[in-house]
């Protein structure tokens, strides 16, 4: 079932089917490995593709300007799937899994603005899930202070 | 006043141009804290009264929509507008800190020590002949009213309506000052000039003597000059002197020895 595993991501911990990573080292050095199946659309085009992301969102209190946390990205098909989790705009995050029905991801992560993370095929042309890490910036209302003269200060 | 002045606003919080921190606006639902480190003295008027050090001064405050706390002090926003606020507060009977160095307001204004009364004598003990008076054993007070602050310009007032809320009394009390800031370069500096009216049943509550003395209603007016030098984005120099002058309803008290209080200080206060 498992055939092969990419990781050219910068993981902090990553659980996708951790026993697969070990059966995959295995299979690599018996090379075994070899024919693979590459087609992302095996899995039939990936529309029932689910993709959950955990948190979903990061609130910036005052002070804050940036959120710093460990993001975890799972994903599961009816059937088994090629493919690679990508987030827009961060060409260093980058997981991708062959012939894998399901999957999970752990990553730390420092940003500032909305995140969107996609599963898409390994030639990365056909976006199959996409979900959204939203930044919301906590809304500080402001009013006037005491005006105190006969105050000591 | 205020009531009539509270007819011509709006309620609290309609137009409100504060949309960020600044030396007017604060944020809402947040606690502010700051600490005032130095060296300064605050004179105690009583026969016998020990002067209060001023080494350490806390302030801290928190405004919600229109509640807000600010030291001792509760208050209640009732209405805004413009550079007008009518509030309703609560604030403590101020004497007291003559008479007890462990009074809250101490712990505000300077840096107490152990319960230590600064309970006035007349004559020095085992004097002969001398009659032996109860001092006065002023307990906490809380003062209640309305309150209309505004800013005009550059200057900013304060009236307090005050009455005893706590049935020690039933005195009442004005507060009333005006903050003129007066050069504005590196650092600013700015006159306050005010006055408390104390009625007689305030006076008399600190200060009468059974028997040889009963006061009458005072105005005490004060004047303070502060300088003010911000160092960094937490810590700001400061520096102020205030002299208030006390009414005679309270100076002529047998056991109050000087007419005015003053105050000095110089330090740095941090802003958390």
């Amino acid at each position: 079932m498992a055939l092969r595993q990419f990781s050219w991501v910068r993981s902090i911990r990553s659980s996708a089917a951790r026993g697969e990573i070990a059966l995959g080292s295995v299979l690599l050095s018996l090379g075994l490995l070899f024919p693979l199946r590459t087609s992302a659309m095996s899995g039939g085009e990936g529309g029932d593709i689910r993709l959950e992301l955990s948190p979903r969102i990061c609130t910036l209190t005052t002070g804050n300007t940036q959120c710093d946390t460990v993001v975890h990205a799972s994903w599961r098909a009816p059937g088994n799937e090629s493919l690679c989790l990508i987030i827009v705009g961060r060409p260093d995050v980058k997981r991708c899994w062959e012939q894998y029905s399901e999957g999970s991801y752990s990553i730390e992560l420092v940003f500032s603005t909305d995140l969107v993370f996609q599963l898409k095929d390994l030639g990365l042309q056909q976006v199959l899930a996409s979900e959204v890490l939203r930044v919301i910036r906590e809304a500080i209302r402001y009013r006037h202070k005491r005006r105190e003269p006969w105050n000591i200060f | 006043m205020i009531i009539a002045g509270l007819g011509q606003v709006h309620a609290a919080g309609n137009e409100d141009d504060c949309e960020g921190p600044t030396a007017d606006c604060v944020a809402i639902g947040r606690w502010n804290f700051s600490v005032a480190l130095g060296a300064g003295v605050r004179t105690n008027p009583l026969v016998n009264g020990k002067d209060i050090p001023l080494v350490v001064i806390p302030q801290l405050s928190y405004y919600g929509k229109r509640f807000f706390i600010d030291n001792l002090d509760f208050g209640f926003t009732l209405a805004e507008r413009g550079g007008n606020t009518f509030n309703l507060i609560a604030t403590p009977g101020y004497d007291r800190v003559y008479f007890y160095r462990s009074d809250l307001q101490n712990f505000f204004i300077g840096f107490p020590n152990a319960f230590e009364p600064g309970t006035p004598s007349l004559v020095a003990s085992g004097t002969p002949g001398a009659i032996k008076v109860p001092p006065p054993a002023p307990r906490i007070t809380y003062l209640a009213g309305p309150e209309w602050t505004f800013k005009y310009g550059p200057v900013s007032g304060q009236l307090d309506l005050l009455r005893d809320a706590t049935g020690q009394n039933s005195g009442d009390e004005i507060r009333a000052a005006l903050g003129i800031p007066l050069l504005k370069s590196v650092g600013t500096v700015s006159a306050n000039i005010g006055f408390t009216w104390k009625s007689a049943a305030t006076v008399n509550y600190y200060y009468r003597v059974p028997i040889l003395y009963s006061g009458s209603a005072a105005f005490d007016p004060f004047i303070k000059l502060g300088y003010t030098l911000p160092l960094s984005s937490k810590w700001r120099f400061n520096a102020f002197a205030e002299y208030e002058r006390l009414g005679n309803g309270i100076a002529d008290s047998p056991i109050v020895a000087a007419h005015g209080v003053a105050t000095v200080f110089v330090g740095a206060i941090y802003t958390f």
